[in-house]
C-alpha cells in the first residue's frame, strides 16, 4: 500500500513538478503569477491530442516526440503570444494589474476551446499499450514510467539550458535585476518572451503527460491542477526552479497519500490547505530565504 | 540629560551577515536640529527606520520620552510623536493633497466606523476638525492653493512639502526628515530650509539626513556622521567640518 | 466627467424610476423583476467586495465564500423555521466573524498571495458544502426533499411574489450603497485608501493598517453575507455549484470594468455584466450565453489594460479650501 501509493504520488508529482516550472519561471523574472498558465497546460493536452489524431503510424518514438513536440511548441508559442498582447503593456501597472489581467485571458482561453472543441471531455488514445508489473503486491505501468523519466529529462534539459546556454544565463540574470541586465547587453524583452516559451512549453509537456495519465481531457482541466502546481511552486519558493521540482513531488506525494488515507472528497482541499499554510507560515518556500523590502 | 527628547542606545542592525547600524549612540534634545551625514549606505535611513519602528533593533534601544519605543509598531510609534519623509516620496497618489495631510490627522482622532455609520454629531464635529487642521497645515507649507489636486500631479518639489505637511498633520514633537531636498533646485532647496525654520520654532525638534552641506551646517544645531553604520564623530557643525575622520570617510581614503 | 443635473437630482430621479420600475412593465412583469432582482443582489455583493478591492486594495477571488456562507446558514435556519428577521443579524454575524478570523492570519501577505489565499479559501467553502452531506445536503442542495425554506413575513404580510423581493432587496441595495457612501467619506474610509496607495507610509502617518484591513475585510464579508441570505431566501434553494471560482472572478470583473472604488462605477458593472447579458439571453437566445464569458475574458483585459480606472474612474471629493480662521 505504501509503495504503491508512493509510486503513483511521485508520477502525478513528476506532472506538477513540470507544469510548476512555468508558474516559479514567469514570477522569477516578472513577480507576477501567471494565473493563465493552467490554460496554457489546458491548451498543451489539446495540442498534443491534435497530433495523436492526425498521426496514422502506430505508436513509435517518432510519433510520441511529434506529439510532444506540437504540445510544447503550441504551447510555448500561446504563451509567449499572452506575455506580449495581455501582461507586457502592464509591465510598469500596479502589482496586481497584470493578475487581472491574466485571469482574463484564463476565461479567454478556456471558453474558446470549450467553444470550438466542445464543452464535453475527450478521450485521448491509448497509442501504445500499457504493460502493468506487478511485484511485492505493487503495480507499476510502463505508463507511469515512461511520465516519470520524461518529466525528469525535461527537467534536466531545463537545468542544462539554464547553466550551460548563453540564453539561459541571460535569463538567470534578468530574473536577478532587469535593469542590470539590460546595461550587460541582454534584451530583457526577449529574454522575458523565451521564458514565457520555455516555460509554457515544459506546461505543454505536463498538460500532454496529464491526459495520457488520465486518459481524458476536457477544456476546465487546467484549475485544479494549476492550483497545484502553483501550490509546488510556493513550496520550493517562488522564483526557485529546484524548489519547484521538489514542490511538485512533495505535493504529488502528499496529494495521493490524503486520497488513500484520508479521504478521497477532500484531495483537493489538501493542496488548498497547504498552500495557504505555507504562504501564512513560510511565505519564502521551504528553501527560500526571507526577503525584506527595501525602503 | 535635561529636556532629552530621544535616546538611542547602541542601536544595532543586521542584514544577512553586513551590520548595517552598528552600535549607534545618540541623543536629541527637546526642539533640538540635528543634522545626520554620511556617504551613500551609511546607514542613515536604517537609522530613522530603526527610530520609527519599521525595523526592531537587533541590539540596543530607542527610547522617546523616556519610554522604550524599539520593538513598538510604527503606527505607536507615530503616536507617541515622532513622524518622518522618506528618501522616495511615499505619498498617497492618488488622494488630494489635501486628504494626504487629513490622514495625518488619523492618529489623532478616533471615531470609529459606527460614528462613520451613524453620522453622529461627535463625528460631523471630528470630521471639521481633522479638515481644518489639514488646511491650517498645507497653508504652513504654502500649498492652500492645490488642496483639492491630486498629489500625483504637483510637482516634485510640492509632493515634499506635501509630505512634510501630512508628517506635521501627526502633530510630532521630534520631525524625521529623509533627504527633504534632494533633487530641487537652490530656490526650492532655500524654501524647504525656511520651512525648516518654521518648524523647528514651533518647538519641534527635526533629524534631518541630507547630503547638501550648506544645507546642514546652516540648520543644524548639532551634526552627527554615519560611515558604515558607526557614529564616527558628532559635534557643531562647526567642529564636524574639521573632524579629520569626517574628511577622510567622505574623500573615501 | 461634468452631468447635465445636479447630483441630488439626479439621484433623486433614478430613486423615483427604482421605485416605479416594476409598474414600467405592465405584461412581461416577471423577468423584468428577475433581471432588477438579480442586479441588486450583485450590487449588494460588489458593493462589498467593492470594500477591500477598490477602496482597501485587497483582491479578493473567493468571495463568493462569504455569499455560500450566509446563503447556506439563512437556509439552515429558515428551515428549522427561524425567522428572516432574526436570520438575517446571525448571517451577517456568521459571515463577519468568518471574515474576521480568515483575516487574522492571510491579512498580513502580500497582494497577490492574498489573491491566490483567497480563491484557496473560496474554494475550500465550496468542497466543503459539496461533502458534509449532513449539514448542507451536498451537491443536491438545500433545501432537501419535504424541506422548505420559511417565507418572509413583514407586518404581518407573507413575502412570496418578486414584487416583494424587489421592494425587500432595493431596501437593501439603498442600504448597502448608504454604508459605501458614509465608509468612504470618513477617517475610516481615507485610511482604506491609503492602505491601497502606499501600505507602508500609511503604517508610518499613524494608520493601524492591520485593525484597519481587517475592519475593511470583515465588513466586506458582511457585506457578502448579507446577499446571500437574501438570495436564499429570494431563491428559496442553494447548492455549491453556485459559488464556483468563477463566479467570484465575475464579481471581480464588474468592478474592475465598472470602476473600483467608486460606488456609481460598481453599479454600472453589476448592470453592465450581469443585466446586459441576461437582457440579450432573452432577445438573442441562449446561444448567446455561450459567447458570454469569452467576451468577458477580452474585456477583463482590455480594461485593465486601456482603462485601468474602470468605466467610471473613482473620483476624490473636492473640499472647502478657505483659509482657516486666524488662531
Amino acid at each position: 500500500m505504501f509503495i504503491q501509493q508512493l509510486i503513483n504520488g511521485l508520477t502525478l508529482g513528476s506532472i506538477y513538478a513540470l507544469f510548476a516550472l512555468g508558474y516559479t519561471m514567469v514570477y522569477g523574472v516578472l513577480l507576477m503569477i501567471n494565473f493563465a498558465h493552467s490554460e496554457i497546460f489546458m491548451l498543451g493536452a489539446y495540442c498534443g491530442l491534435g497530433m495523436l489524431c492526425v498521426l496514422p503510424m502506430a505508436a513509435s518514438g517518432p510519433a510520441m516526440f511529434a506529439v510532444f513536440a506540437a504540445a510544447m511548441f503550441g504551447s510555448g508559442a500561446v504563451a509567449m503570444l499572452v506575455e506580449r498582447v495581455a501582461y507586457r503593456p502592464l509591465r510598469h501597472a500596479p502589482r496586481l494589474s497584470p493578475l487581472i489581467s491574466a485571469i482574463g485571458i484564463s476565461i479567454f482561453l478556456q471558453n474558446l476551446i470549450m467553444l470550438t472543441v466542445g464543452a464535453q471531455s475527450m478521450p485521448y488514445p491509448e497509442k501504445f499499450p500499457i504493460r502493468q508489473f506487478e511485484f511485492w503486491g505493487v503495480t507499476l505501468s510502463t505508463l507511469q514510467i515512461f511520465i516519470f523519466f520524461l518529466a525528469v529529462i525535461l527537467m534536466l534539459l531545463l537545468n542544462l539550458f539554464l547553466r550551460k546556454t548563453k540564453m539561459g544565463k541571460a535569463m538567470q540574470a534578468t530574473a536577478q535585476n532587469h535593469l542590470v541586465s539590460q546595461l550587460m547587453g541582454i534584451n530583457v524583452n526577449t529574454i522575458i518572451a523565451l521564458t514565457f516559451f520555455v516555460g509554457g512549453g515544459l506546461g505543454g509537456a505536463a498538460g500532454v503527460l496529464n491526459g495520457l495519465y488520465y486518459g481524458s481531457i476536457k477544456y476546465n482541466m487546467g484549475f485544479f491542477p494549476g492550483i497545484k502546481a502553483f501550490t509546488a511552486a510556493v513550496l520550493g519558493g517562488v522564483g526557485n526552479i529546484k524548489g519547484a521540482m521538489a514542490g511538485g513531488f512533495i505535493l504529488g506525494i502528499l496529494e495521493v497519500f490524503a486520497a488513500g488515507y484520508l479521504s478521497s472528497e477532500y484531495k483537493d482541499v489538501i493542496a488548498f490547505v497547504v498552500l495557504i499554510v505555507v504562504l501564512i507560515i513560510k511565505p519564502g518556500g521551504l528553501f527560500g530565504e526571507q526577503v525584506t523590502e527595501k525602503i | 540629560m535635561p529636556g532629552e527628547l530621544l535616546a538611542i542606545r547602541d542601536a544595532t542592525k543586521y542584514f544577512g551577515g553586513l551590520e548595517a547600524v552598528s552600535g549607534v549612540t545618540l541623543q536629541v534634545a527637546d526642539g533640538e536640529v540635528l543634522g545626520l551625514i554620511g556617504p551613500n549606505g551609511a546607514g542613515k535611513s536604517t537609522l530613522f527606520n530603526l527610530i520609527t519602528g519599521v525595523y526592531a533593533p537587533d541590539r540596543g534601544e530607542v527610547r522617546f520620552k523616556n519610554r522604550k519605543i524599539s520593538g513598538c509598531k510604527p503606527h505607536q510609534v507615530v503616536a507617541a510623536g515622532i513622524a518622518r519623509t522618506f528618501q522616495n516620496i511615499r505619498l498617497f497618489a492618488n488622494m488630494t493633497a489635501l486628504e494626504n495631510v487629513m490622514i495625518g490627522r488619523h492618529v489623532r482622532t478616533r471615531s470609529e466606523l459606527a460614528e462613520a455609520l451613524l453620522r453622529t454629531p461627535g463625528f460631523k464635529q471630528e470630521e471639521k476638525a481633522i479638515q481644518d487642521y489639514a488646511r491650517s497645515v498645507l497653508d504652513l507649507v504654502g500649498l492652500l492653493k492645490a488642496g483639492n489636486d491630486l498629489v500625483k500631479n504637483l510637482a516634485y518639489g510640492d509632493q515634499r512639502r506635501i509630505e512634510i505637511a501630512r508628517a506635521l498633520a501627526t502633530e510630532p514633537s521630534l520631525l524625521l526628515l529623509d533627504e527633504p531636498t534632494a533633487g530641487m533646485n537652490p530656490t526650492e532647496s532655500a524654501e524647504v530650509m525656511g520651512l525648516m525654520g518654521v518648524i523647528k520654532r514651533k518647538g519641534i525638534a527635526i533629524i534631518v539626513i541630507e547630503h547638501q552641506m550648506d544645507v546642514v551646517m546652516n540648520i543644524s544645531d548639532r551634526v552627527a556622521v554615519l560611515d558604515y553604520g558607526k557614529k564616527i564623530c558628532e559635534g557643531s557643525p562647526f567642529e564636524v567640518q574639521k573632524d579629520p575622520k569626517v574628511i577622510e570617510a567622505y574623500l573615501g581614503a | 466627467m461634468k452631468l447635465p443635473i445636479s447630483k441630488p437630482y439626479l439621484m433623486s430621479g433614478v430613486l423615483l424610476l427604482l421605485l416605479v420600475w416594476p409598474f414600467l412593465w405592465g405584461g412581461d412583469n416577471a423577468y423584468a423583476l428577475y433581471i432588477a432582482c438579480l442586479i441588486g443582489i450583485y450590487t449588494i455583493l460588489c458593493l462589498g467586495l467593492n470594500i477591500t478591492i477598490g477602496y482597501t486594495g485587497l483582491l479578493d477571488l473567493g468571495f463568493m465564500a462569504f455569499y455560500a456562507i450566509g446563503a447556506y446558514t439563512a437556509a439552515i435556519l429558515s428551515i428549522h423555521g427561524v425567522s428572516f428577521w432574526l436570520t438575517l443579524p446571525v448571517c451577517v454575524l456568521v459571515g463577519g466573524g468568518v471574515r474576521y478570523l480568515l483575516g487574522l492570519p492571510v491579512l498580513k501577505l502580500r497582494g497577490d498571495y492574498l489573491a491566490i489565499v483567497t480563491l484557496a479559501f473560496g474554494e475550500i467553502v465550496r468542497l466543503v458544502a459539496n461533502n458534509t452531506v449532513g449539514l448542507t445536503n451536498g451537491p443536491k442542495g438545500l433545501p432537501r426533499v419535504g424541506e422548505k425554506i420559511s417565507e418572509i413575513r413583514l407586518f404581518g404580510w407573507s413575502l412570496n411574489d418578486t414584487i416583494h423581493f424587489y421592494y425587500l432587496i432595493l431596501a437593501f441595495v439603498l442600504l448597502a450603497v448608504l454604508v459605501s457612501h458614509r465608509l468612504e467619506h470618513s477617517r475610516l474610509g481615507r485610511a482604506f485608501v491609503a492602505i491601497r496607495e502606499d501600505e507602508l507610509a500609511a503604517e508610518l502617518s499613524g494608520i493601524h493598517v492591520a485593525r484597519v484591513k481587517s475592519v475593511a475585510f470583515v465588513i466586506s464579508g458582511m457585506f457578502g453575507a448579507l446577499a446571500g441570505a437574501i438570495y436564499a431566501h429570494w431563491i428559496g434553494f442553494v447548492s455549491p455549484e453556485m459559488f464556483t471560482f468563477w463566479e467570484s472572478v465575475f464579481l471581480v470583473a464588474m468592478i474592475v470594468v465598472g470602476g473600483m472604488g467608486n460606488i456609481g462605477g460598481v453599479v454600472l458593472g453589476v448592470i453592465l455584466l450581469v443585466g446586459v447579458p441576461e437582457i440579450l439571453r432573452s432577445t438573442l437566445g441562449a446561444k448567446f450565453v455561450d459567447y458570454r464569458m469569452l467576451v468577458f475574458g477580452v474585456v477583463m483585459v482590455a480594461v485593465i489594460i486601456f482603462r485601468p480606472q474602470g468605466l467610471i474612474p473613482s473620483k476624490r471629493r473636492s473640499l472647502e479650501l478657505h483659509t482657516p480662521e486666524a488662531e
